[in-house]
């Protein structure tokens, strides 16, 4: 599986669509994607920042994706989450990258850290686990 | 989100949130994804703050933690409550609960949150429902 045809198979699920992200890298147990700056997700309007929720959510669909890709759509379904937010997410792309911590037959668990300009320095950082279908 | 207050009050707000098919996480659009519900959390918990809390200028999520109970199946509007439990000067902790609006009303999520306030005059709460309103 491509990033460019793990993007396309993404884009049918219309949340995915509404956040509007990239597939960049996509191996084994590894995933990173990028979000663009859009007016609708920003959560402080005065500062410009995005929104917590948002972030966890692009965070979450990367997790997703590292975990589980093939040539059939078959996302897993999320248990729970944590997300530490470090920074805030000023104007300009997200870039979230997901690995896979472990993966058993029933449960996953994945690290998901999202940052924008410097990789050393994330605006968030979370753990999901998910149950695999 | 086109979120709609139904209850304000210091103890907790309720909140609606009519079922849009652009949040969902199946080509059906029956099922809403996981990540719709964390963002709503978030910020029906920074509302419940603005609420709770005088005097708050701005805040910023610390962390948030969602269990998701069940899957979110449902075509019926989601409500959601949400509380300050407690806040100090500078942090707020937050606890809510999403369902649907449905007869059975079983809770499809939890959440819990932290936040970090700063207290200042210029409210940005009310910067938004006020550019809000004139639109």
């Amino acid at each position: 599986m491509t990033p460019d045809l793990a993007t396309q198979q993404l884009r049918k699920v219309p949340f995915f669509q509404f956040l509007d992200f990239t597939i960049t890298e996509l191996a084994e147990t590894h995933a990173a994607a990028m979000m663009p700056f859009a007016e609708r997700l920003i959560g402080n309007p005065i500062m410009e920042y995005y929104h917590g929720g948002i972030i966890a959510s692009f965070m979450e669909a990367v997790a997703a994706i590292s975990v589980s890709h093939g040539p059939d759509l078959r996302l897993p379904k999320p248990i729970n989450l944590t997300v530490d937010y470090l920074r805030p997410a000023v104007k300009g792309p997200l870039i979230t990258e997901a690995t896979v911590k472990r993966r058993g037959k029933r449960m996953a668990s994945v690290r998901a850290v999202c940052w924008q300009d410097d990789g050393s320095r994330p605006v968030a950082d979370g753990l999901y686990h998910f149950l695999m279908v | 989100m086109n979120l709609k207050m139904e209850k304000v009050a210091i103890d907790g707000v309720l909140v609606r949130m009519p079922f849009n098919p652009s949040f969902c996480g199946d080509e059906d659009k029956t099922l809403l994804h996981g990540g719709v519900l964390t963002a709503l959390l978030d910020s029906v918990f920074g509302l419940a703050n603005f609420v709770a809390i005088d005097g708050i200028s701005s805040m910023a999520t610390l962390d948030l933690r969602v269990d998701y109970l069940r899957p979110a199946k449902s075509r019926a509007d989601v409500m959601v409550r949400a509380e300050c439990i407690r806040q100090t000067r500078h942090i707020a902790f937050n606890s809510g609960r999403i369902w649907f609006d449905e007869p059975d009303q079983a809770e499809v999520a939890r959440g819990a949150a932290s936040f970090a306030l700063t207290r200042g005059e210029v409210s940005i709460f009310e910067a938004m429902t006020q550019s809000r309103s004139s639109k």
